[in-house]
């Protein structure tokens, strides 16, 4: 899908798919693409989509529209270009062209074929920088050592920014960097703030024997240049460059030597960095100078590298910070239609209630006393809606209450709280509980307990959930279908120390292309009806008990899920408790959740 | 009002369903029960309800198709929809009268239901 990405400005990190054929941009609400920024024009610019074209027209705003930096008019898009619209700057991607997609004219072939290819010589990355190494001759010639030099120092400097992606981390370092080739006394690294504009300080450094109480003051006239002219500028005596008015700021605070380079990265400058050495009052009788043009170019290339990391970092940030917003209100999208659904039965039930009392009050005569004769068959009616009324909010307190146990189960880490139980007596429990659910949709639900089952050791309460959940998925499944029946059954398999509870249904069954996607969160079939939280809920139970679900379906006859768990015993008395070695199938490692298909279960 | 008047329920909620046909019924229409927007095409054709009354979780379509050939069977036979939900999709929202956001109160609802019946038997 073509989209607009915001990579600077209030709405950073926000991702605008092109979907509609028109889409007007302005910073009013009535806008398709609406941009928090004072700078933008209430109706700006408009996107107009021609086949796969998108056509960026500007609608004669205050500011103007500008693409890679040129003001326009109007431009057609191309992926990549880069719209500035007041402070906000956003990045283009049109639709995706597939004509490299099927390039067959790069084959990789097989070891055993590729009997022609051999290693000649392999080398580690770390190895890869003694390219730059000094030579041992030293025969070298000043100009080539110092090129040498400024080459490891940019070497090392991309090597700083591939190792992190914390901003204030990455600066320390090419702080230190620049310490070790350039003979500052001090220096900082300035950001940008992207709402204010102004510098902020972000890294300072000094060079031992150096007071550290001593504070940088640094011109802002200087600043602003580096800026606005995005130059670096290296000062010695300020009274013999033109560029500076000896009325401003640098005249009164007296002059060090300074180079301040802009951190030019590809959308703009994000900072500064500035270092600044004094001279000693004989070397400025002598006119020596500690910083060169040399320095000055080298700092201005490490803090281009610095700008595009730190545009990366933020990018990068703010784009798992959308992800992260998107899931968020996925999640709370889902759950709000659920409650939604939950609290329509609620309303439901207590109309009927009320409904009824209404009628039973008007059976009784219309008083809440009986005034004359009584109807009792109106009152028996009235008393029997009202009783269907208050099934449904208990029903409906009940999916809430299931709702909510189901949220805590799958948003907590937590440990299986292990304690001698009968497995037939817990699936027991789950299969009267489901009993009522069952019967109203009609469907036979069978249990048969496995003989010779002795007491194991599993959190009852946590397994009850996750059989619970899957016998409600199979009676849903069940509806509709000629044959209605789910039939649970308990088992233990001694040698390979395993329980087993299977649950098996006569519905639906699930088609192959989504059985892979069944345990996925909030992935349901069932529409208001499923929170897609039942299944990743019993799989994530059965993995804190080290076991898993395998499922087996064929879509039109039914689903087999099983659930498996280490078989462990409770500790004899005065024994530790007992964990046997459980070698788990080799199909899956132990905590995955196997799924078995169609094919594989026919 | 008479009995003759059938109004179409499609709720993927057997319990809402119950509610739905108990507050039809006591308006002294004849209901007719769905759960499925695709069964409640063909009933609109066969059984040619005066009214819709189609909960938006009826239809498991991701792009709505479902609630959309039931408005275009609905339109076929005159037949005016109540619809329960949110309307994802502005093109199937004809009026917005015709929308009752979720989760709505059911006094409201039989107004809406009366009001919708009525304008059906004044434009007849």
């Amino acid at each position: 899908m073509p989209s607009l990405f915001v990579i600077q400005g209030r709405d950073q990190g926000q991702r605008y798919e092109l979907s509609e054929p028109r889409i007007p941009i302005g910073r009013t609400n009535d806008n398709v693409l609406q941009l928090h920024d004072t700078e933008v024009s209430r109706k700006h610019a408009e996107l107009v989509r021609s086949g796969d074209a998108f056509l960026l027209r500007d609608l004669n705003s205050s500011n103007g529209t500008f693409v890679n930096g040129k003001p326009i008019k109007e431009r057609q898009l191309a992926t990549g270009d880069q719209i500035q619209l007041g402070r906000t700057l956003l990045l283009f991607t049109g639709v995706k062209e597939d004509a490299t997609l099927h390039d067959s004219r790069v084959d990789i072939i097989p070891a055993a074929d590729a009997h022609s290819s051999r290693i000649l010589h392999s080398i580690s990355p770390a190895e890869g920088s003694d390219l730059l190494a000094t030579p041992a001759d030293q025969t070298q010639s000043p100009w080539l050592a110092k090129a040498r030099s400024s080459l490891q120092v940019m070497y090392h400097t991309a090597i700083a920014i591939s190792h992190t992606l914390d901003i204030d981390q990455l600066l320390a370092r090419i702080m230190d960097l620049i310490f070790e080739w350039v003979e500052a006394d001090r220096g900082c690294i300035m950001l940008k703030d992207e709402e204010t504009g102004a510098l902020a300080v972000r890294v300072r450094r000094q060079r031992r024997g150096i007071r550290g109480d001593e504070r940088i003051a640094i011109s802002k006239t200087i600043l602003d240049y580096v800026v606005e002219n995005t130059e670096g500028v290296l000062t010695s005596n300020a009274g013999e460059d033109e560029r500076w008015d000896p009325a401003q700021s640098i005249m009164r605070m007296g002059v060090r030597e300074a180079i301040c380079v802009p951190m030019k990265g590809r959308y703009g400058v994000v900072g500064v960095i500035y270092i600044d050495t004094s001279l000693t009052p004989q070397m400025a009788m002598e006119q020596t100078k500690k910083f060169s043009q040399e320095h000055l170019k080298l700092m201005i290339a490490i803090a281009h590298q610095a700008a595009l990391a730190v545009e990366d970092t933020s990018y990068y940030t703010a784009m798992v910070q959308a992800e992260r917003l998107a899931a968020v209100g996925q999640t709370i999208a889902t759950l709000s239609h659920h409650i939604k659904n939950i609290l329509q039965g609620v309303r439901g039930g207590s109309y009927l209630i009320e409904l009824g009392m209404q009628d039973h009050t008007k059976a009784l005569g219309g008083e809440e006393e009986p005034a004359g004769p009584v109807d009792v068959d109106s009152a028996k009616k009235a008393i029997a809606t009202m009783r269907k009324g208050w099934s449904i909010v208990e029903k409906n307190q009940e999916r809430i209450s299931s709702l909510v146990m189901d949220m805590l189960t799958f948003s907590k880490e937590r440990e299986p709280e292990p304690e001698p139980a009968e497995l037939n007596e817990m699936v027991s429990d789950v299969v009267e509980l489901a009993e009522a659910r069952a019967k109203e949709a009609g469907v036979e639900l069978v249990y048969r307990p496995g003989a010779n089952i002795p007491t194991l050791m599993f959190d009852p309460e946590a397994m009850h959930r996750a059989v619970l959940n899957i016998v409600g998925n199979a009676i849903d499944a069940c509806e509709g279908c000629a044959t209605c029946r789910v039939t649970l059954r308990t088992s233990i398999e001694e040698a390979k120390r395993m329980a087993y509870i299977t649950v098996e249904d006569t519905g639906i069954g699930i088609e192959k292309d989504h059985l892979e996607r069944i345990f996925t969160v909030f992935v349901s079939k069932k529409g208001g009806r499923g929170t897609g939280l039942g299944l990743p809920v019993s799989r994530k139970i059965l993995q804190e008990h080290g076991g898993r679900i395998r499922v087996a379906s064929e879509t039109g006859k039914g689903s087999t899920f099983t659930l498996e768990f280490p078989l462990v015993l409770p500790p004899a008395e005065g024994e530790h408790e007992h964990h046997h070695d459980v070698q788990m199938p080799d199909e899956a490692l132990p905590g995955e959740t196997y799924v078995q298909s169609e094919a594989e279960s026919a | 009002m008479t009995t003759a008047t059938r109004v179409l329920i499609v709720d993927p909620s057997q319990e809402s369903r119950e509610v739905l046909c108990a507050l039809v019924e006591r308006m002294g229409c004849q209901p007719i029960t769905s759960a499925r927007t695709a069964e409640a095409v063909e009933l609109t054709r066969s059984s040619r309800p005066h009214l819709i009354v189609c909960d938006e979780d009826g239809d498991l379509s991701r792009d709505s198709t479902g609630l959309a050939e039931l408005q275009r069977a609905a339109a076929r036979t005159d037949t005016p929809v109540v619809l329960l939900g949110t309307v994802k999709f502005p093109r199937l929202a004809q009026h917005p009268g015709e929308v009752v956001a979720k989760p709505y109160h059911y006094a409201p609802l039989v107004h809406r239901i009366e009001a919708a019946l009525a304008n059906r038997r004044a434009a007849a």
